[in-house]
C-alpha cells in the first residue's frame, strides 16, 4: 500500500515536479535516481561490493554522521530551553529533567551520542590507519580527518561546561589549565577560550557560542568536505589489483537493456565506467537501504543508552568546594595522567609530538604497500608504532579515569573506600 | 546475488524501526507517568467529592492537572512542592495526611512569596518525592528535619530578636557567652585561630556539628578545639545555630516583607533618627525631651506606640515632630525602649555610653570571644595541654596583681605566640594567645584593662 | 512483503520521533504570571480601580463588590490606561476607547475588554481567574 500511494504520488504531476525519477523500477532509472536527486547524488551510482560488507568499514564513518546528525537535531531542541547563564543553566537542566516532556530523554542522547562520538572517532581513525586508506591519494583526507576529530573533542569539551554543575566547572576548570601548559601561548588561549581568568559567566557564553555556533558550523563544512574527497578518490579505498572473487565473477552477466551514459569523471588513471569487470552494485538499493538501515541502528542504540543510563547532573557549580579528585572530561584522562607525571613532557611534549605526527602521518607513510587490507603484513613497522601509541594513550585514559582516586592516587575503582564526592 | 543478500537484511530493518518507534513511545510515555499526578487526582477527587453547589462541582471539574511552581528571582528558587502539597493554603486541609494538607503559620510567611525551600530546604526544582525532599546524591541541602527548622529563621530574623525560636535565640547567646569568636571569625570579626564560620551551617552535616562540639578532634583530626562542656541541649542548640550560618542572606529580600521586628532593630532604628539628639539615655544626649532610659517604668507599649504616630495627640503641645516612621519601625523602636529596663535582655542592646567602664569592658571581653578561652568572666580552664601553666589557660581572675596597666595592655596588644611548655620532648602546646594589636579599638581597651582588673576577688587581696 | 513491513516500522519511528519532537516544545511550566491569580485579602485594597502590572487588570472594589477587568487592549495587546475620573479606559496605542463596562465607545478596537470572575479562596483571599471571562455585571460580595 504505501510503495502504490508512493508511485501514485511520484507519478502525478506535483509528485513528478519534486521526484524526478520516482521509485526506479529499472537499471537505468537506478542510475538516474543517483544523479538527478540532491540527496542521492552524494553517493556514485555503483560501488564495491566488498565496500558494503560490514567487516570493511563496521560502517564508523556513516555512524559518525549519524551521530552527529542526532546531536545537531537533539541539540537544537534543547536549545529551546537551555539559557547560557550559571543560575539559569543549571535550572534549565533541572527544568528538562523535572518539567518538559521527554526533557530529559533528550538530553540524555545529546550526552550519550556525544560520548559515543568521541569514541567512534577513535574507532574510525584506526579502521582507517589499519587499512591503510590514508595513502595517496588520499592523504588530504586523513588531515581533514585529523581536524575533524579535534572538532570532535572541541564540541564536545564546550558541550561539557554547559550544565553547570560541579562536574562540569570542575571538568572545564581541570581541562583549560591542561592547555596553559603549552609554550608561550597556553596562558593567552585559555585566557581567551574562558573570557577571564577563571571558569565564570563569560567562560559559559563563550563556550556556547562556540558550542552551538562556531564548533558546528566548522564540523559541518569539514564533514561536506570530507565527505566529497571520499567520492572523488573514487570511494573506499581498496587493493590496487582487485581480488577476483570466484563465485560472484563467474555469475556476473552483461544484462541485455544496460546502457550507461558518463555519469562522472572520477580521480584515477581510468574512468570507472564500462569495466565491467568490477564487482559492483547499484547504489539504489543496495548502499542507500543499507545506509538507512544503520541510520536506524544508530538512533536505536543511542536510545537504549539514554532510556536506561541517565546523563550525570551533580550540584550547582561551587568554586570554593573541588571535588576530590577533579578530573577533566574522559577523552582527556590520558593527558591528565600525563600531565601528572610531567607537566612539560606530559602537558605538552608529548600531545604536541603525537598531533604532529597524526597530521604528518601520510606524507611520512608514501608507501603504496597494503591499502585497502586490514593489517597488512607490508606494514608491519607502522602497524606496530601506532599500536604501540594508541594502547599506551588507551591505558592511560583507562587509569586516569577509574585507577585515580582522591590526590590522584592509585586506587581500585571496587575500593571499599572510594566515596563519591 | 546481491539481492539475496540485501534480503537478508530486512528483517533487521523492520526489526531496528521498530525499536526505535517503540523507545520513544517508551521514552514519551515515561514522562506522563509522574506521581504528582497520584496527589493532584487525589485532591481534585476530594474537591469534587465535597462539592455540593452545581458552581462548585464546576470549579472542582476546572482544577487542572498541572506542575505548580513559585518563581522565586530574588533567591533564585523555583519551588515545585505545591505541585503535589496542593493544600497548603486552605485551611480546610488541615489535620489531613501529606502531601495534601494545610500548612499552619500561612499568614505569616505567605507561601507566594517566601516558596519552601527557603524555610524547609530540600530540592525546590525537582517533582518526585524523593528528589525534591533532597534525600539523594548531588544536592547538599536535604529537607531540615522539623526539630531544625528554626535553624532557617536566621535567614531574616535576627538570632537574638526572636522568641518565637527559643532554641535559636539560646544557641546564639551561647555562642556570644562562650566566647567562641576569640578563635572563629564571623561576619567578619573574630580570631584567626580557627576556621571561619560564616558558610559553616552548609558546609557540614548537623550529625558532625554536634560531635565537633563534644569532640573536637574526633571529626577535624588535628584540631586544637578544646571540646565545648555544656548540657546536651544547649550542644543542640549551638548545633542549630551553626547550622542557621548558611552565607544565604536574604536581607534585602526580607525588608519589603513582615519581618517581626525586635528591640536590634529599634535600637539601630533609634540610632539612626538621632534621637539622642533631644533625649538623654545614660545620662548622655539632648535636654529637649526627657530622659528616656526608663520610660518603660513611667508608660506601657501602648502609649509608647501611640506617641510615635502621633505626638501631640498624647502629649499637646510637645515639640516632639511626628517622624515619618513605619507601623514597624514603630513597633521596633517601641520594642527597643521597653528593653533599656529589662535586665533579662542581653548586653549589647543597651547604650555603651550608659554602662560603667567594667561593664563595657565586660561586653568587650564578650565581643572578641576571650572566654573562649580564658573561661566565662575569666575563669580559665580550658585545657591546653602541655602548656606549663597547669596545662590549661591560666585564669584571668589574679591578673590585676601580676601585672601593671601597662604591662596588661602589651600582653593583650602583642599576644604570646610561644607559650612555654610542660614538657619539651611532648608536641607544643596547641592554642597561643594572638596579638590584638589593631583589632580592639584604644577605648575598648581601656575598658577592657578595667574590667580584667575587676575580676580580683575582694578580699582576697593578698600582700605578697 | 519483508520490506514493506520494514518501511511501515520506520514510518512509525519517524512520526513517533516527531510527535515527540513536538510536545516537548509545549513548555510544562511557565515563567510568567500565573493566569490563576492570588491577591490579598478584600480589605487590603482600597475602594476603586486597583492596577495590577505584571497581571495586566485592574481590580474594582466597590464598598464589598470585586470586580477584575483586563487591561489588555483587544486591538493588537497595549496596555490600556484607566481615564482618572473612572469614566472608562484608553489605550495608548492606537487610540481605542473604551466605557466604564468595558464597552468600545471608539477607535479600532473590535471587541470589549475582558471581565474575569473574582472568588474567594478558602484562606479568604481575592482570587482572579484570567482564564475565563464573566458579564461586566457579576461580581464577587464579601
Amino acid at each position: 500500500m504505501l510503495t502504490r500511494t508512493w508511485r501514485k504520488f511520484c507519478s502525478s504531476r506535483i509528485g513528478r515536479s519534486i521526484f524526478r525519477v520516482g521509485l526506479p523500477g529499472s537499471d537505468l532509472e537506478r542510475a538516474r535516481v543517483g544523479v538527478s536527486s540532491f540527496l542521492l547524488h552524494i553517493q556514485p551510482v555503483k560501488v564495491q561490493s566488498r565496500s558494503l560488507k560490514f567487516r570493511t568499514t563496521f560502517g564508523l564513518g556513516l555512524i559518525l554522521l549519524y551521530l552527529f546528525l542526532i546531536l545537531i537535531v537533539t541539540g537544537v531542541l534543547l536549545m529551546f530551553y537551555y539559557v547560557p547563564s550559571p543560575e539559569l543553566a543549571y535550572r534549565s537542566m533541572k527544568d528538562l529533567e523535572f518539567v518538559v516532556t521527554a526533557g530529559m530523554l533528550l538530553r540524555n542522547m545529546h550526552r550519550w551520542a556525544a560520548h559515543l562520538m568521541v569514541l567512534g572517532v577513535v574507532l574510525h581513525m584506526c579502521r582507517v590507519f589499519y587499512t591503510g586508506a590514508y595513502k595517496p591519494p588520499r592523504e588530504f583526507n586523513w588531515v581533514i580527518g585529523v581536524v575533524l576529530f579535534l572538532l570532535t573533542l572541541g564540541l564536545s569539551f564546550t558541550g561539557y561546561l554547559l550544565p553547570w554543575d560541579q562536574l562540569a566547572f570542575w571538568a572545564i576548570t581541570v581541562g583549560a589549565n591542561i592547555s596553559s601548559y603549552a609554550p608561550f601561548v597556553g596562558e593567552k588561549v585559555r585566557f581567551v577560550l574562558l573570557g577571564g581568568n577563571v571558569v565564570g559567566p563569560s567562560a559559559l557564553l563563550r563556550f556556547y557560542v562556540l558550542h552551538v555556533v562556531l564548533l558546528p558550523a566548522g564540523m559541518a563544512f569539514l564533514v561536506a568536505i570530507h565527505l566529497w574527497r571520499v567520492r572523488k578518490d573514487g570511494g573506499l579505498a581498496r587493493p590496487a589489483e582487485p581480488d577476483l572473487i570466484e563465485e560472484e565473477f563467474a555469475e556476473f552477466e552483461l544484462p541485455p537493456e544496460k546502457t550507461y551514459g558518463l555519469m562522472e569523471l572520477a580521480r584515477g588513471s581510468s574512468a570507472a565506467v564500462g569495466t565491467a569487470q568490477e564487482d559492483t552494485v547499484f547504489s539504489w538499493p543496495h548502499l542507500v537501504f543499507r545506509e538507512i538501515l544503520l541510520l536506524m541502528l544508530t538512533v536505536a542504540g543511542v536510545l537504549v543508552l539514554a532510556i536506561f543510563w541517565n546523563a550525570p547532573l551533580e550540584e550547582f557549580a561551587n568554586p570554593a568546594h573541588p571535588p576530590n579528585p577533579a578530573k577533566a572530561p574522559w577523552y582527556f584522562l590520558g593527558l591528565q595522567e600525563l600531565v601528572a607525571h610531567s607537566a612539560f613532557w606530559g602537558g605538552v611534549v608529548v600531545p604536541t609530538l603525537l598531533l604532529v605526527a597524526l597530521i604528518m602521518l601520510p606524507y611520512i607513510d608514501t608507501k603504496p604497500d597494503g591499502v585497502g587490507v586490514w593489517f597488512s603484513s607490508q606494514r608491519k613497522t607502522a602497524i606496530l608504532i601506532f599500536s604501540i601509541c594508541l594502547i599506551t594513550m588507551t591505558v592511560l585514559t583507562v587509569i586516569g579515569s577509574v585507577f585515580r582516586g582522591p590526590n590522584w592516587d592509585f586506587t581500585v575503582p571496587w575500593h571499599p573506600n572510594v566515596e563519591e564526592h | 546475488m546481491s539481492d539475496t543478500r540485501l534480503q537478508r537484511l530486512y528483517p533487521w530493518f523492520t526489526a531496528s524501526s521498530l525499536l526505535v518507534g517503540i523507545l520513544v513511545v517508551v521514552g514519551f510515555y515515561r514522562d506522563r507517568f509522574r506521581e504528582w499526578k497520584v496527589w493532584q487526582r487525589d485532591y481534585i477527587r476530594q474537591e469534587t467529592a465535597r462539592a455540593t453547589t452545581p458552581q462548585e462541582k464546576d470549579a472542582a471539574r476546572r482544577i487542572p492537572v498541572a506542575i505548580k511552581q513559585i518563581v522565586l528571582p530574588e533567591v533564585q528558587r523555583v519551588d515545585r512542592c505545591v505541585t503535589c502539597h496542593v493544600a497548603v493554603d486552605d485551611p480546610s486541609y488541615s489535620g489531613l495526611p501529606q502531601p495534601v494538607s494545610y500548612h499552619p503559620n500561612h499568614d505569616q510567611h505567605p507561601f507566594d512569596k517566601f516558596g519552601c525551600t527557603i524555610c524547609h530546604q530540600g530540592q525546590g526544582f525537582a517533582t518526585t518525592k524523593q528528589a525534591a525532599h533532597g534525600n539523594v546524591k548531588h544536592w547538599d541541602r536535604p529537607m531540615l528535619p522539623m526539630l531544625q527548622i528554626e535553624a532557617s529563621c536566621a535567614k531574616c530574623h535576627h538570632p537574638a530578636d526572636l522568641p518565637q525560636a527559643p532554641k535559636l535565640t539560646r544557641g546564639h547567646a551561647l555562642f556570644q557567652e562562650l566566647g567562641c569568636i576569640g578563635c572563629h571569625k564571623l561576619h567578619g570579626r573574630g580570631g584567626a585561630i580557627g576556621p571561619e564560620l560564616d558558610k559553616v551551617g552548609a558546609k557540614h552535616s548537623p550529625q558532625w556539628l554536634t560531635m565537633h562540639f563534644k569532640d573536637p578532634a574526633a571529626v577535624s583530626p588535628g584540631s586544637a578545639m578544646p571540646p565545648v562542656i555544656v548540657e546536651e541541649a544547649d550542644i543542640q542548640a549551638l548545633t542549630l545555630y551553626m547550622m542557621s550560618l548558611t552565607g544565604e542572606q536574604l536581607t534585602e529580600y526580607h525588608v519589603s516583607m513582615k519581618t517581626i521586628p525586635g528591640p536590634r532593630v529599634g535600637r539601630q532604628l533609634f540610632e539612626e533618627k538621632g534621637c539622642v539628639g533631644c533625649h538623654k539615655v545614660g545620662g548622655k544626649g539632648g535636654d529637649v525631651g526627657p530622659p528616656i532610659d526608663d520610660v518603660a517604668t513611667r508608660r506601657d507599649a501602648e502609649w509608647i506606640v501611640a506617641h510615635f504616630r502621633d505626638p501631640q495627640a498624647l502629649s499637646p503641645g510637645t515639640v516632639m515632630p511626628k517622624f515619618d516612621l513605619t507601623e514597624h519601625e514603630i513597633r521596633a523602636l517601641t520594642e527597643f525602649l521597653l528593653s533599656l529596663t529589662d535586665p533579662g535582655i542581653v548586653g549589647y542592646i543597651k547604650i555603651p555610653t550608659w554602662m560603667t567602664p567594667v561593664e563595657r569592658g565586660k561586653s568587650v571581653f564578650g565581643k572578641y570571644g576571650c572566654a573562649g578561652c580564658h573561661g566565662r568572666d575569666g575563669q580559665g580552664g580550658v585545657p591546653n595541654p602541655n602548656a606549663k601553666t597547669a596545662e590549661q589557660i591560666p585564669s584571668l581572675k589574679y591578673a590585676a596583681e601580676g601585672y601593671t596597666d601597662t604591662e596588661l595592655r602589651s600582653r593583650i596588644l602583642n599576644g604570646q605566640h610561644e607559650i612555654t611548655p610542660m614538657d619539651t620532648e611532648r608536641p607544643p602546646p596547641p592554642l597561643y594567645m594572638p596579638g590584638w594589636n589593631g583589632k580592639i579599638a584604644a577605648g575598648e581597651m581601656d575598658d577592657l584593662v578595667a574590667y580584667i582588673k575587676s575580676l580580683l576577688p575582694e578580699g582576697d587581696d593578698l600582700d605578697f | 512483503m519483508q520490506l514493506m513491513l520494514g518501511w511501515w516500522a520506520a514510518v512509525f519511528a519517524i512520526s513517533a520521533t516527531v510527535a515527540a519532537s513536538v510536545r516537548f516544545m509545549f513548555p510544562n511550566v511557565l515563567y510568567e504570571p500565573s493566569l490563576r491569580m492570588k491577591a490579598q485579602r478584600p480589605d487590603d485594597y482600597p475602594d476603586g480601580a486597583t492596577f495590577f502590572p505584571e497581571h495586566r487588570f485592574f481590580l474594582m472594589k466597590n464598598g464589598k463588590q470585586f470586580r477584575a477587568v483586563s487591561a489588555t487592549c483587544t486591538h493588537l495587546g497595549c496596555t490600556v490606561n484607566r481615564i482618572a475620573d473612572g469614566s472608562g479606559f484608553r489605550c495608548p496605542c492606537h487610540g481605542s476607547v473604551f466605557d466604564a463596562s468595558g464597552a468600545v465607545t471608539s477607535g479600532p478596537a473590535p471587541k470589549a475588554l475582558a471581565w474575569y470572575p473574582v472568588t474567594l479562596s478558602r484562606d479568604e483571599r481575592l482570587v482572579i481567574d484570567m482564564t475565563r471571562q464573566v458579564s461586566p455585571e457579576e461580581q464577587l460580595v464579601v
